[in-house]
Protein backbone atom coordinates (compact mmCIF):
# COMPACT_ATOMS: atom_id res chain seq x y z
CA UNK A 1 0.00 0.00 0.00
CA UNK A 2 1.09 3.49 -0.65
CA UNK A 3 1.75 4.53 2.91
CA UNK A 4 4.04 1.55 3.58
CA UNK A 5 6.21 2.18 0.54
CA UNK A 6 9.86 2.85 1.26
CA UNK A 7 11.39 4.81 -1.51
CA UNK A 8 15.18 4.96 -1.87
CA UNK A 9 16.48 8.11 -0.23
CA UNK A 10 17.42 10.72 -2.77
CA UNK A 11 21.08 11.59 -2.80
CA UNK A 12 22.45 14.53 -4.70
CA UNK A 13 23.78 13.33 -7.97
CA UNK A 14 21.48 10.35 -8.26
CA UNK A 15 19.12 10.28 -11.18
CA UNK A 16 15.89 12.03 -10.26
CA UNK A 17 13.26 9.73 -8.86
CA UNK A 18 10.23 9.50 -11.07
CA UNK A 19 7.19 7.45 -10.18
CA UNK A 20 4.94 6.85 -13.12
CA UNK A 21 2.55 4.39 -11.53
CA UNK A 22 1.01 5.12 -8.19
CA UNK A 23 1.43 2.58 -5.49
CA UNK A 24 -2.31 1.96 -5.23
CA UNK A 25 -4.05 -1.35 -5.61
CA UNK A 26 -7.62 -1.59 -6.84
CA UNK A 27 -9.54 -4.82 -6.54
CA UNK A 28 -12.29 -5.42 -9.02
CA UNK A 29 -15.02 -7.33 -7.19
CA UNK A 30 -18.27 -8.97 -8.11
CA UNK A 31 -21.06 -6.72 -6.80
CA UNK A 32 -22.97 -8.19 -3.88
CA UNK A 33 -26.19 -6.49 -4.96
CA UNK A 34 -26.80 -6.49 -8.67
CA UNK A 35 -25.70 -3.23 -10.26
CA UNK A 36 -26.72 -1.60 -13.55
CA UNK A 37 -24.63 -2.84 -16.47
CA UNK A 38 -22.56 0.35 -16.66
CA UNK A 39 -21.46 0.23 -13.03
CA UNK A 40 -18.27 -1.47 -11.85
CA UNK A 41 -17.43 -2.11 -8.23
CA UNK A 42 -13.94 -1.86 -6.74
CA UNK A 43 -12.35 -2.18 -3.34
CA UNK A 44 -9.86 0.60 -3.01
CA UNK A 45 -7.41 1.74 -0.34
CA UNK A 46 -8.79 4.10 2.26
CA UNK A 47 -6.55 6.96 1.18
CA UNK A 48 -7.82 6.94 -2.37
CA UNK A 49 -10.39 9.58 -3.31
CA UNK A 50 -12.96 9.71 -6.09
CA UNK A 51 -10.70 11.87 -8.21
CA UNK A 52 -7.85 9.43 -7.65
CA UNK A 53 -9.99 6.55 -8.86
CA UNK A 54 -11.10 8.50 -11.90
CA UNK A 55 -7.55 9.50 -12.82
CA UNK A 56 -6.21 6.02 -12.13
CA UNK A 57 -8.68 4.32 -14.44
CA UNK A 58 -8.51 7.00 -17.12
CA UNK A 59 -4.76 7.47 -17.22
CA UNK A 60 -3.53 3.94 -16.69
CA UNK A 61 -6.23 1.78 -18.23
CA UNK A 62 -7.87 4.45 -20.46
CA UNK A 63 -11.32 3.48 -19.23
CA UNK A 64 -13.92 6.23 -19.85
CA UNK A 65 -15.17 7.10 -16.39
CA UNK A 66 -18.45 8.95 -16.04
CA UNK A 67 -18.92 9.14 -12.31
CA UNK A 68 -17.36 7.65 -9.20
CA UNK A 69 -19.14 7.12 -5.90
CA UNK A 70 -17.44 5.79 -2.81
CA UNK A 71 -18.43 4.55 0.58
CA UNK A 72 -16.59 3.03 3.50
CA UNK A 73 -17.64 -0.44 4.53
CA UNK A 74 -17.50 -0.97 8.27
CA UNK A 75 -16.32 -4.45 9.17
CA UNK A 76 -17.12 -6.41 12.26
CA UNK A 77 -15.50 -5.86 15.63
CA UNK A 78 -17.32 -8.78 17.16
CA UNK A 79 -14.78 -11.52 16.72
CA UNK A 80 -12.62 -12.49 19.71
CA UNK A 81 -9.25 -14.17 19.77
CA UNK A 82 -8.04 -16.95 22.07
CA UNK A 83 -7.40 -14.37 24.85
CA UNK A 84 -10.98 -13.13 24.50
CA UNK A 85 -9.80 -9.81 23.12
CA UNK A 86 -11.77 -8.10 20.39
CA UNK A 87 -10.31 -8.50 16.94
CA UNK A 88 -11.27 -5.86 14.41
CA UNK A 89 -11.60 -6.93 10.84
CA UNK A 90 -10.23 -4.02 8.82
CA UNK A 91 -12.65 -1.63 7.12
CA UNK A 92 -12.34 -0.98 3.45
CA UNK A 93 -13.50 1.56 0.90
CA UNK A 94 -15.80 0.58 -1.94
CA UNK A 95 -15.92 2.54 -5.18
CA UNK A 96 -18.77 2.36 -7.68
CA UNK A 97 -17.51 3.52 -11.04
CA UNK A 98 -20.06 4.43 -13.66
CA UNK A 99 -18.67 4.12 -17.17
CA UNK A 100 -19.21 6.82 -19.76
CA UNK A 101 -19.89 6.56 -23.49
CA UNK A 102 -22.43 3.74 -23.14
CA UNK A 103 -19.81 1.21 -22.10
CA UNK A 104 -20.94 -1.79 -20.11
CA UNK A 105 -19.12 -4.28 -17.98
CA UNK A 106 -20.09 -7.68 -16.72
CA UNK A 107 -18.03 -9.41 -14.08
CA UNK A 108 -16.57 -12.52 -15.72
CA UNK A 109 -17.55 -15.97 -14.60
CA UNK A 110 -14.20 -17.10 -13.23
CA UNK A 111 -15.20 -20.57 -12.10
CA UNK A 112 -17.59 -21.92 -14.69
CA UNK A 113 -19.41 -25.08 -13.66
CA UNK A 114 -18.00 -28.06 -15.52
CA UNK A 115 -20.09 -29.37 -18.33
CA UNK A 116 -21.19 -32.75 -16.95
CA UNK A 117 -22.80 -35.30 -19.29
CA UNK A 118 -20.00 -37.50 -20.51
CA UNK A 119 -20.61 -39.73 -23.46
CA UNK A 120 -22.21 -43.09 -22.85
CA UNK A 121 -19.66 -45.90 -22.59
CA UNK A 122 -16.60 -43.64 -22.36
CA UNK A 123 -13.87 -44.33 -19.82
CA UNK A 124 -14.81 -41.36 -17.60
CA UNK A 125 -18.45 -42.33 -17.48
CA UNK A 126 -17.63 -45.89 -16.50
CA UNK A 127 -15.20 -44.72 -13.86
CA UNK A 128 -17.76 -42.36 -12.40
CA UNK A 129 -20.41 -45.06 -12.31
CA UNK A 130 -18.00 -47.41 -10.58
CA UNK A 131 -17.13 -44.78 -7.98
CA UNK A 132 -20.77 -44.10 -7.33
CA UNK A 133 -21.56 -47.78 -6.87
CA UNK A 134 -18.64 -48.19 -4.55
CA UNK A 135 -19.74 -45.22 -2.47
CA UNK A 136 -23.21 -46.66 -2.21
CA UNK A 137 -21.82 -50.01 -1.10
CA UNK A 138 -19.62 -48.52 1.60
CA UNK A 139 -22.38 -46.43 3.07
CA UNK A 140 -23.42 -47.79 6.51
CA UNK A 141 -26.90 -49.18 7.02
CA UNK A 142 -29.13 -46.25 8.03
CA UNK A 143 -31.32 -48.55 10.13
CA UNK A 144 -28.40 -49.20 12.51
CA UNK A 145 -28.27 -45.51 13.47
CA UNK A 146 -24.50 -45.22 13.29
CA UNK A 147 -23.76 -48.31 15.38
CA UNK A 148 -20.91 -50.23 13.73
CA UNK A 149 -21.25 -53.70 12.22
CA UNK A 150 -19.18 -55.16 15.01
CA UNK A 151 -22.04 -54.98 17.46
CA UNK A 152 -24.37 -56.93 15.21
CA UNK A 153 -25.15 -60.59 15.31
CA UNK B 1 -84.42 -50.16 -5.86
CA UNK B 2 -86.39 -47.81 -3.63
CA UNK B 3 -85.57 -44.78 -5.78
CA UNK B 4 -86.72 -46.55 -8.84
CA UNK B 5 -90.16 -47.22 -7.38
CA UNK B 6 -90.53 -43.67 -6.07
CA UNK B 7 -89.67 -42.21 -9.47
CA UNK B 8 -92.22 -44.33 -11.10
CA UNK B 9 -94.87 -43.15 -8.64
CA UNK B 10 -94.05 -39.44 -9.25
CA UNK B 11 -94.18 -39.73 -13.01
CA UNK B 12 -97.57 -41.34 -12.77
CA UNK B 13 -99.02 -38.22 -11.04
CA UNK B 14 -100.97 -35.79 -13.18
CA UNK B 15 -98.84 -32.84 -14.26
CA UNK B 16 -101.01 -29.92 -13.06
CA UNK B 17 -100.70 -31.02 -9.42
CA UNK B 18 -96.99 -30.26 -9.45
CA UNK B 19 -97.56 -26.84 -11.03
CA UNK B 20 -100.03 -25.85 -8.35
CA UNK B 21 -97.52 -26.84 -5.69
CA UNK B 22 -94.87 -24.52 -7.19
CA UNK B 23 -97.23 -21.58 -7.36
CA UNK B 24 -97.87 -21.45 -3.65
CA UNK B 25 -97.53 -17.84 -2.57
CA UNK B 26 -95.68 -18.73 0.62
CA UNK B 27 -92.55 -19.83 -1.24
CA UNK B 28 -92.17 -16.74 -3.43
CA UNK B 29 -92.58 -14.49 -0.38
CA UNK B 30 -89.58 -15.97 1.37
CA UNK B 31 -87.43 -15.52 -1.72
CA UNK B 32 -88.17 -11.82 -1.97
CA UNK B 33 -87.60 -11.05 1.67
CA UNK B 34 -84.50 -8.97 2.43
CA UNK B 35 -81.89 -10.29 4.86
CA UNK B 36 -82.46 -9.06 8.38
CA UNK B 37 -78.77 -8.80 9.18
CA UNK B 38 -76.35 -6.45 7.45
CA UNK B 39 -73.90 -8.02 5.04
CA UNK B 40 -71.07 -9.79 6.75
CA UNK B 41 -67.90 -7.82 6.16
CA UNK B 42 -64.41 -8.47 7.42
CA UNK B 43 -63.28 -6.84 10.61
CA UNK B 44 -61.59 -3.47 10.50
CA UNK B 45 -59.12 -4.11 13.24
CA UNK B 46 -58.15 -7.75 12.91
CA UNK B 47 -54.73 -8.84 11.82
CA UNK B 48 -55.77 -10.58 8.63
CA UNK B 49 -55.55 -10.12 4.91
CA UNK B 50 -59.26 -9.50 4.51
CA UNK B 51 -59.19 -6.90 7.28
CA UNK B 52 -56.32 -5.15 5.57
CA UNK B 53 -58.20 -5.20 2.29
CA UNK B 54 -61.25 -3.76 4.05
CA UNK B 55 -59.20 -0.93 5.54
CA UNK B 56 -57.71 -0.17 2.12
CA UNK B 57 -61.15 -0.16 0.54
CA UNK B 58 -62.48 2.15 3.21
CA UNK B 59 -59.59 4.50 2.60
CA UNK B 60 -60.16 4.47 -1.16
CA UNK B 61 -63.88 5.14 -0.71
CA UNK B 62 -63.11 7.97 1.67
CA UNK B 63 -60.77 9.55 -0.85
CA UNK B 64 -63.22 9.03 -3.70
CA UNK B 65 -66.06 10.74 -1.88
CA UNK B 66 -63.99 13.65 -0.58
CA UNK B 67 -63.70 17.12 -2.08
CA UNK B 68 -60.53 17.99 -3.96
CA UNK B 69 -59.01 19.82 -1.03
CA UNK B 70 -59.63 16.86 1.27
CA UNK B 71 -58.47 14.44 -1.40
CA UNK B 72 -55.07 16.10 -1.61
CA UNK B 73 -54.92 16.19 2.15
CA UNK B 74 -55.82 12.50 2.46
CA UNK B 75 -53.42 11.39 -0.26
CA UNK B 76 -50.46 13.26 1.15
CA UNK B 77 -51.20 12.74 4.81
CA UNK B 78 -49.03 9.77 5.66
CA UNK B 79 -45.35 10.61 5.76
CA UNK B 80 -42.92 7.85 4.92
CA UNK B 81 -39.45 7.80 3.49
CA UNK B 82 -39.65 8.69 -0.17
CA UNK B 83 -37.28 8.99 -3.08
CA UNK B 84 -36.62 12.62 -3.91
CA UNK B 85 -36.46 13.16 -7.64
CA UNK B 86 -34.44 16.18 -8.66
CA UNK B 87 -35.40 17.51 -12.11
CA UNK B 88 -31.85 18.69 -12.72
CA UNK B 89 -29.76 15.79 -11.61
CA UNK B 90 -26.12 14.83 -11.64
CA UNK B 91 -27.00 11.17 -12.17
CA UNK B 92 -25.92 9.71 -15.49
CA UNK B 93 -28.56 8.44 -17.93
CA UNK B 94 -31.33 9.64 -15.65
CA UNK B 95 -33.85 10.09 -18.47
CA UNK B 96 -34.51 6.37 -18.85
CA UNK B 97 -35.10 6.00 -15.11
CA UNK B 98 -37.34 9.05 -14.96
CA UNK B 99 -39.34 7.69 -17.87
CA UNK B 100 -39.92 4.51 -15.94
CA UNK B 101 -40.86 6.32 -12.73
CA UNK B 102 -43.40 8.47 -14.56
CA UNK B 103 -44.44 5.89 -17.19
CA UNK B 104 -43.55 8.29 -19.96
CA UNK B 105 -42.76 7.40 -23.54
CA UNK B 106 -40.35 9.83 -25.15
CA UNK B 107 -40.95 10.86 -28.76
CA UNK B 108 -38.15 12.85 -30.38
CA UNK B 109 -39.26 15.91 -32.33
CA UNK B 110 -42.16 18.24 -31.66
CA UNK B 111 -45.81 17.17 -32.02
CA UNK B 112 -47.33 17.21 -35.50
CA UNK B 113 -49.43 20.16 -34.50
CA UNK B 114 -46.47 22.54 -34.58
CA UNK B 115 -45.03 21.18 -37.80
CA UNK B 116 -47.42 22.86 -40.25
CA UNK B 117 -47.06 25.33 -43.02
CA UNK B 118 -47.79 28.88 -42.09
CA UNK B 119 -50.69 29.11 -44.54
CA UNK B 120 -52.91 26.50 -42.90
CA UNK B 121 -55.48 27.80 -40.48
CA UNK B 122 -57.17 24.88 -38.86
CA UNK B 123 -58.67 25.05 -35.41
CA UNK B 124 -56.66 22.05 -34.28
CA UNK B 125 -53.39 23.41 -35.65
CA UNK B 126 -51.34 25.83 -33.64
CA UNK B 127 -51.42 29.30 -35.09
CA UNK B 128 -48.27 31.05 -36.18
CA UNK B 129 -47.66 34.69 -36.69
CA UNK B 130 -47.76 35.42 -40.40
CA UNK B 131 -47.41 39.14 -40.09
CA UNK B 132 -43.85 40.27 -40.85
CA UNK B 133 -44.14 43.43 -38.78
CA UNK B 134 -45.41 41.65 -35.71
CA UNK B 135 -42.58 39.15 -35.92
CA UNK B 136 -39.88 41.79 -36.33
CA UNK B 137 -41.34 43.56 -33.33
CA UNK B 138 -40.95 40.38 -31.27
CA UNK B 139 -37.47 39.91 -32.63
CA UNK B 140 -36.36 43.35 -31.54
CA UNK B 141 -37.97 42.74 -28.16
CA UNK B 142 -35.91 39.58 -27.67
CA UNK B 143 -32.75 41.33 -28.86
CA UNK B 144 -33.35 44.15 -26.41
CA UNK B 145 -33.80 41.81 -23.49
CA UNK B 146 -30.61 39.92 -24.40
CA UNK B 147 -28.61 43.13 -24.72
CA UNK B 148 -30.09 44.59 -21.56
CA UNK B 149 -28.41 41.98 -19.41
CA UNK B 150 -25.27 41.44 -21.44
CA UNK B 151 -24.44 44.86 -22.83
CA UNK B 152 -26.42 47.83 -21.50
CA UNK B 153 -26.22 46.91 -17.85
CA UNK B 154 -22.88 46.89 -16.15
CA UNK B 155 -22.96 43.92 -13.84
CA UNK B 156 -20.42 42.86 -11.27
CA UNK B 157 -18.71 39.55 -11.77
CA UNK B 158 -21.16 36.92 -10.57
CA UNK B 159 -20.39 34.86 -7.51
CA UNK B 160 -19.27 31.28 -7.92
CA UNK B 161 -22.09 29.10 -9.33
CA UNK B 162 -24.43 32.11 -9.50
CA UNK B 163 -23.64 33.04 -13.07
CA UNK B 164 -26.88 31.74 -14.58
CA UNK B 165 -28.94 33.33 -11.84
CA UNK B 166 -27.41 36.78 -12.25
CA UNK B 167 -26.94 36.90 -16.01
CA UNK B 168 -29.56 34.80 -17.71
CA UNK B 169 -32.48 34.52 -15.30
CA UNK B 170 -33.39 38.23 -15.67
CA UNK B 171 -33.10 37.90 -19.45
CA UNK B 172 -35.53 34.98 -19.58
CA UNK B 173 -37.95 36.70 -17.24
CA UNK B 174 -37.89 39.93 -19.24
CA UNK B 175 -38.24 38.09 -22.50
CA UNK B 176 -41.14 35.95 -21.37
CA UNK B 177 -43.13 38.80 -19.86
CA UNK B 178 -42.40 40.95 -22.92
CA UNK B 179 -43.38 38.32 -25.48
CA UNK B 180 -46.52 37.22 -23.64
CA UNK B 181 -47.79 40.78 -23.37
CA UNK B 182 -46.95 41.39 -27.03
CA UNK B 183 -48.73 38.20 -28.08
CA UNK B 184 -51.77 38.89 -25.94
CA UNK B 185 -53.42 40.73 -28.82
CA UNK B 186 -53.14 37.59 -30.96
CA UNK B 187 -54.27 35.17 -28.29
CA UNK B 188 -57.07 35.78 -25.88
CA UNK B 189 -55.88 32.89 -23.76
CA UNK B 190 -52.64 34.70 -22.99
CA UNK B 191 -54.58 37.82 -22.12
CA UNK B 192 -56.32 36.07 -19.25
CA UNK B 193 -53.32 33.96 -18.27
CA UNK B 194 -51.26 34.48 -15.18
CA UNK B 195 -47.49 34.51 -15.18
CA UNK B 196 -45.64 33.33 -12.04
CA UNK B 197 -42.00 33.91 -11.28
CA UNK B 198 -40.06 31.34 -9.28
CA UNK B 199 -43.14 29.31 -8.39
CA UNK B 200 -43.03 26.05 -6.49
CA UNK B 201 -44.26 22.91 -8.17
CA UNK B 202 -44.53 19.73 -6.13
CA UNK B 203 -45.80 16.29 -6.87
CA UNK B 204 -45.99 13.11 -4.85
CA UNK B 205 -46.86 9.68 -6.21
CA UNK B 206 -46.25 5.98 -5.79
CA UNK B 207 -44.83 3.63 -8.34
CA UNK B 208 -43.47 0.13 -7.97
CA UNK B 209 -42.92 -1.70 -4.73
CA UNK B 210 -40.24 -3.48 -2.80
CA UNK B 211 -40.05 -5.98 0.00
CA UNK B 212 -38.65 -4.48 3.17
CA UNK B 213 -35.40 -6.41 3.64
CA UNK B 214 -34.99 -6.21 7.40
CA UNK B 215 -36.20 -4.45 10.48
CA UNK B 216 -39.48 -4.78 12.29
CA UNK B 217 -41.37 -4.56 8.98
CA UNK B 218 -39.06 -7.07 7.30
CA UNK B 219 -40.72 -9.16 4.62
CA UNK B 220 -43.61 -6.79 4.14
CA UNK B 221 -44.33 -5.22 0.76
CA UNK B 222 -43.97 -1.47 0.67
CA UNK B 223 -44.80 0.84 -2.26
CA UNK B 224 -41.98 3.06 -3.51
CA UNK B 225 -42.91 6.70 -3.01
CA UNK B 226 -41.57 9.59 -5.03
CA UNK B 227 -41.54 13.32 -4.58
CA UNK B 228 -40.56 16.06 -7.01
CA UNK B 229 -39.89 19.57 -5.74
CA UNK B 230 -39.41 21.81 -8.71
CA UNK B 231 -38.88 25.54 -9.04
CA UNK B 232 -39.19 26.66 -12.64
CA UNK B 233 -37.96 30.12 -13.49
CA UNK B 234 -41.41 31.22 -14.59
CA UNK B 235 -44.60 29.61 -15.73
CA UNK B 236 -47.78 30.64 -17.51
CA UNK B 237 -51.07 29.31 -16.19
CA UNK B 238 -54.35 29.63 -18.07
CA UNK B 239 -58.01 29.18 -17.10
CA UNK B 240 -58.72 26.79 -19.95
CA UNK B 241 -57.08 23.52 -20.81
CA UNK B 242 -54.77 23.29 -23.82
CA UNK B 243 -55.97 21.01 -26.63
CA UNK B 244 -54.61 17.47 -26.54
CA UNK B 245 -51.83 16.38 -28.90
CA UNK B 246 -53.10 12.81 -29.23
CA UNK B 247 -56.46 11.24 -28.32
CA UNK B 248 -56.47 9.57 -24.92
CA UNK B 249 -56.42 5.93 -25.99
CA UNK B 250 -54.00 6.24 -28.91
CA UNK B 251 -51.45 3.48 -28.94
CA UNK B 252 -48.12 4.74 -30.19
CA UNK B 253 -45.55 1.99 -30.56
CA UNK B 254 -42.98 3.59 -28.27
CA UNK B 255 -42.06 1.57 -25.23
CA UNK B 256 -41.55 2.93 -21.76
CA UNK B 257 -38.15 1.62 -20.63
CA UNK B 258 -38.35 -0.95 -17.87
CA UNK B 259 -35.85 -0.58 -15.02
CA UNK B 260 -35.39 -3.64 -12.86
CA UNK B 261 -33.08 -2.06 -10.31
CA UNK B 262 -33.97 -0.24 -7.14
CA UNK B 263 -33.94 3.55 -7.56
CA UNK B 264 -31.06 3.72 -5.07
CA UNK B 265 -28.74 2.65 -7.83
CA UNK B 266 -29.43 5.67 -10.05
CA UNK B 267 -28.41 6.98 -7.38
CA UNK B 268 -31.46 8.41 -5.62
CA UNK B 269 -31.86 8.98 -1.93
CA UNK B 270 -34.77 8.65 0.44
CA UNK B 271 -35.89 11.38 2.77
CA UNK B 272 -38.93 11.97 4.86
CA UNK B 273 -40.73 15.29 4.95
CA UNK B 274 -44.10 16.80 3.98
CA UNK B 275 -45.68 15.23 0.92
CA UNK B 276 -46.68 18.08 -1.33
CA UNK B 277 -48.84 18.36 -4.43
CA UNK B 278 -48.89 21.90 -5.75
CA UNK B 279 -49.16 23.48 -9.20
CA UNK B 280 -47.84 26.88 -8.23
CA UNK B 281 -51.16 28.33 -7.12
CA UNK B 282 -53.84 27.43 -4.66
CA UNK B 283 -56.94 25.43 -5.52
CA UNK B 284 -59.27 28.40 -5.77
CA UNK B 285 -57.19 30.05 -8.48
CA UNK B 286 -59.17 30.17 -11.76
CA UNK B 287 -55.98 29.76 -13.80
CA UNK B 288 -55.65 26.11 -12.85
CA UNK B 289 -54.29 24.68 -16.10
CA UNK B 290 -50.72 24.86 -17.25
CA UNK B 291 -49.55 26.48 -20.43
CA UNK B 292 -45.75 26.79 -20.54
CA UNK B 293 -42.92 26.53 -18.06
CA UNK B 294 -39.47 28.07 -18.47
CA UNK B 295 -36.53 26.37 -16.82
CA UNK B 296 -33.01 27.65 -16.49
CA UNK B 297 -30.16 25.15 -16.54
CA UNK B 298 -28.11 25.76 -13.43
CA UNK B 299 -24.37 26.38 -13.43
CA UNK B 300 -23.45 22.89 -12.32
CA UNK B 301 -25.02 21.41 -15.44
CA UNK B 302 -23.55 23.85 -17.93
CA UNK B 303 -22.40 22.58 -21.29
CA UNK B 304 -18.78 23.52 -20.80
CA UNK B 305 -18.66 21.84 -17.40
CA UNK B 306 -20.09 18.61 -18.78
CA UNK B 307 -17.75 18.78 -21.73
CA UNK B 308 -14.83 19.24 -19.36
CA UNK B 309 -15.93 16.18 -17.39
CA UNK B 310 -15.99 14.20 -20.63
CA UNK B 311 -19.78 13.83 -20.55
CA UNK B 312 -20.84 15.49 -23.78
CA UNK B 313 -23.53 12.87 -24.40
CA UNK B 314 -25.13 13.73 -21.07
CA UNK B 315 -26.09 17.27 -22.11
CA UNK B 316 -29.22 16.26 -23.99
CA UNK B 317 -29.93 13.42 -21.57
CA UNK B 318 -29.98 15.86 -18.67
CA UNK B 319 -32.32 18.22 -20.50
CA UNK B 320 -34.65 15.37 -21.32
CA UNK B 321 -34.67 14.14 -17.73
CA UNK B 322 -35.38 17.67 -16.55
CA UNK B 323 -38.29 18.02 -18.95
CA UNK B 324 -39.82 14.66 -18.10
CA UNK B 325 -39.57 15.18 -14.36
CA UNK B 326 -40.79 18.76 -14.16
CA UNK B 327 -43.53 18.43 -16.76
CA UNK B 328 -44.84 15.26 -15.17
CA UNK B 329 -44.88 16.97 -11.80
CA UNK B 330 -46.68 20.03 -13.09
CA UNK B 331 -49.19 18.22 -15.30
CA UNK B 332 -49.83 15.59 -12.67
CA UNK B 333 -50.50 18.26 -10.07
CA UNK B 334 -52.95 19.94 -12.44
CA UNK B 335 -54.79 16.66 -12.92
CA UNK B 336 -54.87 16.13 -9.15
CA UNK B 337 -56.34 19.60 -8.75
CA UNK B 338 -59.21 18.44 -10.98
CA UNK B 339 -59.85 15.53 -8.61
CA UNK B 340 -58.10 12.71 -10.42
CA UNK B 341 -55.75 10.32 -8.68
CA UNK B 342 -54.37 6.86 -9.18
CA UNK B 343 -57.66 5.06 -8.46
CA UNK B 344 -59.74 7.58 -10.42
CA UNK B 345 -57.71 7.85 -13.58
CA UNK B 346 -57.92 10.90 -15.83
CA UNK B 347 -60.87 11.03 -18.22
CA UNK B 348 -59.26 13.61 -20.49
CA UNK B 349 -55.58 14.13 -21.26
CA UNK B 350 -53.72 17.00 -19.64
CA UNK B 351 -51.17 18.93 -21.62
CA UNK B 352 -48.31 21.26 -20.70
CA UNK B 353 -45.26 22.63 -22.42
CA UNK B 354 -41.80 23.57 -21.25
CA UNK B 355 -38.82 25.47 -22.55
CA UNK B 356 -35.48 24.59 -21.00
CA UNK B 357 -32.68 27.01 -21.61
CA UNK B 358 -29.27 28.03 -20.38
CA UNK B 359 -29.67 31.51 -21.86
CA UNK B 360 -28.27 30.61 -25.23
CA UNK B 361 -29.45 27.12 -26.07
CA UNK B 362 -33.19 26.47 -26.06
CA UNK B 363 -34.94 23.11 -26.08
CA UNK B 364 -38.69 22.67 -26.34
CA UNK B 365 -40.78 19.98 -24.71
CA UNK B 366 -44.46 19.05 -24.72
CA UNK B 367 -46.06 16.66 -22.30
CA UNK B 368 -49.34 14.84 -22.41
CA UNK B 369 -50.52 13.17 -19.24
CA UNK B 370 -52.73 10.19 -20.08
CA UNK B 371 -52.63 8.28 -16.85
CA UNK B 372 -52.08 8.83 -13.17
CA UNK B 373 -52.63 5.15 -12.32
CA UNK B 374 -49.00 4.38 -11.61
CA UNK B 375 -49.29 2.30 -8.43
CA UNK B 376 -48.83 -1.43 -8.70
CA UNK B 377 -52.53 -2.15 -8.03
CA UNK B 378 -53.74 0.13 -10.81
CA UNK B 379 -50.87 -0.20 -13.27
CA UNK B 380 -51.37 -3.87 -14.17
CA UNK B 381 -53.20 -4.11 -17.46
CA UNK B 382 -53.31 -0.36 -17.97
CA UNK B 383 -52.35 0.24 -21.60
CA UNK B 384 -52.20 4.02 -21.25
CA UNK B 385 -48.90 5.85 -20.96
CA UNK B 386 -47.81 9.44 -20.82
CA UNK B 387 -46.05 11.07 -23.72
CA UNK B 388 -43.24 13.58 -23.88
CA UNK B 389 -42.12 15.23 -27.08
CA UNK B 390 -38.86 17.10 -27.20
CA UNK B 391 -36.39 18.76 -29.49
CA UNK B 392 -32.64 18.78 -29.28
CA UNK B 393 -31.28 22.03 -27.92
CA UNK B 394 -31.05 24.82 -30.48
CA UNK B 395 -28.90 27.89 -30.28
CA UNK B 396 -30.76 31.20 -30.18
CA UNK B 397 -27.75 33.40 -30.96
CA UNK B 398 -24.05 32.92 -31.43
CA UNK B 399 -22.30 35.81 -29.74
CA UNK B 400 -22.73 39.41 -28.72
CA UNK B 401 -20.21 41.83 -30.19
CA UNK B 402 -20.33 45.45 -29.03
CA UNK B 403 -24.05 45.89 -28.97
CA UNK B 404 -24.92 43.57 -31.84
CA UNK B 405 -26.30 40.09 -31.60
CA UNK B 406 -24.70 37.85 -34.16
CA UNK B 407 -26.52 34.92 -35.69
CA UNK B 408 -29.94 35.22 -34.09
CA UNK B 409 -31.87 32.11 -35.14
CA UNK B 410 -35.37 32.99 -36.33
CA UNK B 411 -36.53 29.38 -36.29
CA UNK B 412 -36.02 29.12 -32.54
CA UNK B 413 -37.91 32.33 -32.02
CA UNK B 414 -40.73 31.16 -34.28
CA UNK B 415 -41.02 27.92 -32.37
CA UNK B 416 -41.14 29.83 -29.10
CA UNK B 417 -43.93 32.02 -30.47
CA UNK B 418 -45.79 28.95 -31.69
CA UNK B 419 -45.52 27.40 -28.24
CA UNK B 420 -46.89 30.52 -26.62
CA UNK B 421 -49.70 30.82 -29.16
CA UNK B 422 -50.84 27.25 -28.54
CA UNK B 423 -54.52 27.30 -27.65
CA UNK B 424 -54.96 30.86 -28.92
CA UNK B 425 -58.31 30.02 -30.52
CA UNK B 426 -59.81 28.48 -27.44
CA UNK B 427 -61.44 31.47 -25.81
Amino acid sequence: MARRALYPLFQVGNPQLRVFCPNFFLTLVRPGREQPPDTVQFRIPMEMTKCDVKNYLEKIYSVPVGAVRTRIQYCTNKKRNHLNQRVKRPDYKVAYVQLAQHQTFEFPDIFPTKEAEQEEGSLEAMQEKFMEDEKQRQKPDPRRGGVTEWFGL
Amino acid sequence: MATCTRLAWRTSLPRHVAIIKCKRSLHSDTLKREPVYPAIVPSKTAKSKSAKRRREEDYHNAVKSATVQDKLQLLTKVQRKKYVLYPQTFALNADKWYQYFTKTAYLPGIPDKFVVEVGENDVQKAPAITDKNAFSELRSLVCDSILQENFYLKKPKPFLLKEQETLFAPFIKNMVSGITSALAKHSHLLEVSSLDFNPQVNFYWMRGERTVPRGHRGGRVDPARFQIDDTPLCQIRVPQQLPEFLPLETDVSVEVPEIRFAPDLLPMFRRQYDNNIFTGSKLADPCSYGHTQFHLVMDRFQRRKLAKANLVDQIEVGLRANAIASLFAWTGAQAMYQGFWSHEDVTRPFVSQAVITDGQYFSFFCYQLNTLALTVQTDTGNPRKNFCWGTESMRLYETIQDGNIIGLDDNVLKLLVQFLLNGAKLM
